[in-house]
């Protein structure tokens, strides 16, 4: 009786759960199968570079300081002057270096990574496609 | 009998609207980095036979506000949203868009369309130059170039460093100059800023930093 009502549970549970399993699952590809804008990288593909990344935060200071990614520096175009030192300072010709904002189409992170490559001829930047949401997203 | 005047404006009634006409949707702007700031109006005129009410304008971007003087407009008035955008540190070719919408079902939303370019008149490429630890102390060479039509001359160039030298090269004099900056040595991480002092303007004259570091 008991060994019954449980199967019963457990069908009911994946029925109820089916629905969610497939709306993530082609939520999940259609982010895949967005396209990248040129200079822009998937969290996947920057989950896979590790420790390694340089992280640079293009949003406002408020907005860095409310939070941000671990080990980000700030760097965004208002107060660009003053903050640029300290990011050459600390910048490693080595690792790659990511730019990330909130979201959405990025124009501020395409603005700061247009601007270390154009300016300080750095290579090796990228734009955090879907910025600090999509990284947030496990 | 009355009555049957009153079945023209039957008809009539869903005719009555309110109709904006903008005198300009995009607006191009050159700037330097001085001027800070910028406001551009952009004029509408209700054209149509009915008030209508601005219910939003919405900027995409927090450097950039809309401004109204008030937000219900008669027929054959005349406002403008003003756009006002902070410049901060920015620097290069910038596109703001403000999304205006109104309480008339029959009128689109517009976006209004600021173009700027906030350019430099004089441009330092690259304004960084490294060397790794133990690599050739070769010269890194950084290219200044004036705007065509301005003259900015180069009245000193020092490096804050004793342990990097700034060789200052005159191509043509107020048009273009290169520097040469070489380290003594690359044995260990070091840094120096290179001030390069302009004349230019006149009233408040420029520097430029170039970053040289060792990593």
């Amino acid at each position: 009786m008991i060994a019954r009502a449980l199967r019963q549970a457990a069908v009911l549970l994946a029925l109820a759960l089916l629905p969610a399993i497939v709306s993530g699952a082609l939520q999940l590809g259609w982010k895949d199968s967005e396209p990248l804008a040129p200079g822009e990288v998937r969290a996947a593909t920057v989950r896979e570079w590790g420790d390694k990344v340089q992280w640079v935060d293009a949003r406002s200071r408020d907005k860095y300081e409310a939070g941000h990614i671990k080990g980000a520096i700030l760097l965004n175009e208002e107060e660009w002057n003053k903050l640029a030192p300290a990011f050459i300072n600390d910048w490693d010709p080595d690792r790659p270096v990511v730019v990330y904002c909130d979201g959405g189409s990025c124009e501020l992170s395409h603005a700061v990574a247009r601007r270390l490559r154009e300016e300080y001829k750095i290579g090796d930047v990228h734009v955090l496609k879907g910025g600090i949401t999509a990284w947030s997203e496990k | 009998m009355r009555l049957l005047l009153l079945i023209p404006l039957l008809f009539l009634a869903p005719l009555a609207h309110a109709d904006l006409k903008w005198d300009k949707l995009v607006q191009e702007f050159k700037r330097v980095p001085d001027d800070k700031e910028i406001e551009a109006h952009y004029v509408f005129h209700n054209t149509g036979t009915t008030p209508v009410t601005i219910k939003s304008v919405h900027s995409s971007c927090g450097c950039t506000t809309a401004k109204l003087e008030k937000k219900t407009y008669a027929p054959g008035e005349q406002g403008d949203v003003v756009l006002h955008f902070n410049f901060g540190d920015r620097k290069g070719n910038y596109l703001k868009g403000v999304i205006v919408t109104t309480d008339d079902k029959n009128v689109e939303p517009v976006t209004l369309k600021l173009y700027v370019e906030i350019h430099d008149p004089l441009t330092v490429a690259p304004a960084l130059v490294f060397w790794r630890t133990g690599e050739a102390p070769t010269a890194r060479t950084v290219q200044l170039t004036a705007e065509a039509a301005q003259h900015v001359k180069i009245k000193s160039v020092t490096s804050s460093n004793p342990n990097f030298t700034a060789t200052l090269q005159t191509g043509q004099a107020g048009l273009n100059y290169t520097i040469a900056i070489t380290p003594s040595s690359t044995a260990q991480k070091e840094s120096a800023d290179i001030t390069v002092q302009t004349d230019f303007p006149a009233d408040a004259p420029h520097a430029y930093t170039i970053f040289a570091r060792i990593k």
